[in-house]
């Protein structure tokens, strides 16, 4: 008996519970037989059981290093790390399903254990809708992409190891996120599905699909950007985000959760865009499932491909499924969803939500057509085609831009119709900081136009979103506050309102970064022997000679330099090369990146020869830095609005049934919402959105 | 209604001008929609036309007539025995064959660590259709980010 066998009886286990969970809650909610519900409840516990076990064993069979199982043999060896070794866990293709099964039944039982705060008869059809992606899942892991299979004759005495790219601080974290961020595009689903089965899309579904699709947004945002933040330390080429397929695919979700969370917004105001809002949280869960499909299919070549098997074309089916079975049910609740106000005013808030899924909207259809170019216009030629990061940069950077511009003035506008006074008035100081930087930045050096336009827009709504705070604390300060404590109290208050913002200043900062090192790169490529130098910028690299160290896991080969800024010498740099036991041929590298200001120092050791010659290849990445920055600030922004309200608003009307709990619960704060906003006397200006 | 307070002062705005009978979606939404659905539409088909890079095997570049003295990308499998390193003018010479055919290729540049003789790689550039191929950019295929190969059990 092994940890393996232990492990695959689990997952038998897990799906036999998953089917039954999935049958007792549909058949609980028709027949409406509560006891059923609360048996389908435990059932998806027992799941998230089972499926804990599963992965147990699998840790267990890699730290104990079990390589009679063929996958701990092909993704670890004795002489990796302990911490490497349990995170090849979902270092391959089938640990990663399981991961991912893993990972939905947890949400599940996270979802289970606080349903109590959702509406009860949306709880037994999210719990089948999960159990039945679960079901597909644990399937897949049972059948086709097992990681418990065992080699039939005598097992190796080591394994192959991890792929040296994936020895890296970032494995330990950028994969078990982005999945997890993939996965969990199934609860909004799940929420949308048995919204359209019960028919109850009302404001009280929408307040639990929107955390839960915050949250995915949250996580996915991490995902993406620690993935940045690999790709940009590990892989050597001086960039974050190359536009590959695999990295699309994880951009699609995000885009449209991004603009689901904010037209559903109108449609809590308003009772608007119930069509469209359903179709988004549809579309970030097939996007979700196809993106799996497309890096594992093989379908689409990517230049850091996946391994190629036969699960693409389940995920395909899997795909259409949920596709028809979705459009089948939207079309039958199609009368249901019919919206209950008309739109007013194109000068609007709404107006604007609306300019603005139309962007995010067009950036996803714009990368999915990039994305599926070769397939395009290998369906209307004979010939496959192609289209790089320049396609990319030049469509959606314009469109980023727009969406940029359009979040400046966004929360300037108010629901239904703003006047043309009141909107001169507001702009007002935001233009005028646009036209200053507009201005200044071509005598301060920045001479390219595109990166003109790009800065202006972001000085344009960082200072319509900077003066919208400055405001706010204003009104606080001018009853008594210190202004430091009227911010913090202002966001506490209205986490959604400056949630937001904090999250569109991320984003501005971010692409302030991301023009920077788009606009402003420096590349270098030197060819050193010791006691040369090579110049950068204001940089000077001297080049030292070569080290070569052997440790009992790895040989590090690395080069010596002194980085001198201005005249002075500032460090010593050691870019080096990393070669690990079965991977000869490709060494990971350690890219020396030193940080001064806002530009980053790149050096990657391409090539040596011996002690005394080595190949450079050196950026200067300027404003980098400000691209994590930028991220961290949205991740933040994005918790501050998922952060729950605090309990004591619920407690003194605890009494009453949950469902009339949670809106009395949120009315109470809205008149305290009305006089501040009242207060600062601006038309139009509303709750907290 | 979510709530009331909000509406207050758009309720003022409201009350000034008379109620106008609404179509279901005004005009102004529906040339707005119409004019960022154009210029996205545009955006992609003007950057498709001059960014498209035909993707080819070494075949199908000796027969595409129209792919010559365009940027395209090749794929194929390194020559035993041909890469030619200068290093004097860093300049890398090699062949890549797709099993029937063969091209020679010229490359200045940083050289992908794995590259070697017998691996698959991608080249990016122009081919005159004669003499060796002039490639801007080198990429190896990696076999993969994640996994070797699936054994089959």
């Amino acid at each position: 008996m092994h940890f393996s066998d232990l492990g695959v009886i689990a997952l038998i286990l897990a799906l036999g519970f998953a089917v039954y969970t999935l049958v007792a809650a549909v058949v609980g909610a028709a027949r409406s037989s509560p006891q059923l519900v609360a048996s389908a409840r435990r059932g998806a516990l027992v799941v998230t059981f089972f499926l804990l076990l599963a992965s147990a064993a699998l840790v267990i069979s890699f730290l104990t290093h079990d390589f009679g199982v063929v996958y701990v043999a092909d993704q670890s060896s004795r002489s990796m790390p302990w911490y490497f070794v349990a995170a090849a866990f979902y270092s391959g293709q089938e640990g990663s399903l399981l991961y991912w099964a893993l990972m939905l039944s947890v949400f599940s039982a996270i979802f289970v254990v606080t349903s109590r705060r959702a509406p009860a008869q949306l709880v037994p059809y999210v719990i089948a809708t999960l159990m039945a992606i679960e079901t597909f899942f644990v399937l897949m892991l049972i059948t086709v992409s097992s990681p418990f299979v065992r080699f039939p004759g005598q097992p190796p005495a080591d394994g192959a190891g991890l792929n040296p790219l994936l020895r890296d601080p970032g494995m330990l974290v950028h994969p078990p996120t982005l999945l997890m961020g993939f996965m969990s595009f199934s609860l909004p689903y799940a929420f949308a599905v048995a919204a359209m089965i019960t028919g109850r899309l009302d404001s009280e579904w929408l307040r639990s699909i929107r955390r839960w699709m915050l949250a995915s947004w949250c996580i996915q945002t991490a995902g993406l950007l620690l993935g940045m933040w690999w790709s940009y330390h590990v892989l050597g080429w001086g960039g974050y985000w190359e536009w590959d397929p695999v990295e699309n695919s994880a951009l699609f979700p995000w885009l449209t959760a991004t603009a689901f969370l904010h037209s559903t917004m109108v449609q809590e105001r308003r009772g608007m865009l119930k069509v469209w809002n359903l179709g988004l949280v549809i579309a970030s869960f097939a996007l979700s499932i196809f993106g799996t499909f497309e890096v594992r299919s093989g379908l689409i070549s990517s230049v850091h491909s996946f391994a190629y098997s036969a699960i693409g074309g389940y995920f395909l089916l899997f795909l259409c499924i949920v596709i028809v079975f979705s459009l089948g049910l939207f079309i039958f609740r199609l009368p249901r969803l019919r919206p209950e106000q008309e739109f007013d005013s194109l000068i609007s808030r709404e107006g604007s939500f609306l300019l603005n899924n139309f962007l995010l909207v067009g950036i996803t259809a714009a990368t999915l057509w990039g994305t599926l170019f070769p397939l395009i216009s290998q369906a209307f030629g004979h010939l496959s085609e192609e289209v790089g990061a320049p396609f990319y940069n030049r469509v959606d950077g314009p469109i980023f831009a727009a969406l940029i511009l359009a979040m400046g003035i966004g929360p300037l506008l108010a629901w239904r119709r703003t006047g043309t006074h009141t909107l001169w008035r507001n702009l007002l100081t935001p233009t005028v900081i646009a036209a200053a930087c507009a201005l200044i930045l071509p005598l301060a050096g920045v001479r390219d136009i595109a990166a003109n336009v790009g800065f202006t827009v972001c000085a344009f709504t960082a200072g319509a979103i900077l003066y919208e705070l400055w405001r706010g604390m204003r009104v606080r300060h001018s009853h008594g506050e210190p202004y430091p404590v009227a911010l913090v109290l202002l966001i506490q208050r209205y986490r959604r309102r400056y949630g937001g913002y904090i999250v569109h200043l991320g984003l501005i900062c971010l692409a302030i970064g991301v023009i920077g090192s788009q606009v402003f790169q420096q590349e270098q490529d030197a060819n050193l022997k010791p006691g040369q130098s090579v110049t950068i910028g204001d940089y000077r690299l001297v080049y030292f000679g070569n080290t070569d160290l052997t440790y009992p896991d790895v040989e590090i080969i690395s080069a010596q330099l002194q980085v001198w800024h201005d005249g002075q010498l500032q460090e010593y740099i050691y870019p080096a090369r990393l070669f690990y036991p079965n991977f000869q041929n490709e060494p990971a590298s350690s890219i020396s990146i030193t940080t001064e200001g806002l530009t980053d120092l790149y050096v990657f050791l391409a090539d040596w020869n011996g002690a005394s010659q080595a190949s450079l290849r050196i950026f200067l990445n300027p404003l980098v830095p400000l691209i994590w920055c930028g991220g961290l600030l949205m991740l933040l922004g994005g918790i501050i609005c998922w952060w729950p309200e605090r309990r004591r608003r619920r407690s003194d009307v605890s009494r009453e049934t949950p469902s009339v709990a949670r809106p009395a619960a949120s009315k109470q704060e809205k008149p305290a919402v009305a006089s501040a906003t009242l207060a600062s006397a601006r038309a139009g200006e509303g709750g907290e959105t | 209604m979510i709530t009331t307070k909000s509406a207050s002062s758009e309720q003022q705005v409201e009350d000034q001008q008379p109620r106008r009978r609404r179509r279901k979606l005004p005009l102004s939404f529906l040339l707005a929609g119409v004019v960022i659905l154009g210029a996205v539409a545009y955006l992609i088909y003007a950057n498709t036309q001059s960014n498209a890079a035909y993707d080819l095997t070494v075949s199908q570049l000796f027969q595409c007539k129209s792919c010559l003295a365009q940027d395209v990308r090749v794929e194929g499998t390194v020559l035993k025995g041909s890469i030619q390193n200068k290093s004097a003018t860093q300049q890398l010479s090699f062949v890549i064959s797709d099993g029937s055919k063969s091209l020679p290729v010229v490359y200045t540049g940083v050289v992908p660590d794995i590259f070697s003789a017998g691996i698959q790689v991608v080249v990016e550039g122009r081919y005159s259709g004669q003499g060796a191929f002039q490639a801007t950019t080198l990429l190896t295929k990696c076999p993969s980010k994640f996994t070797v190969a699936t054994p089959t059990p």
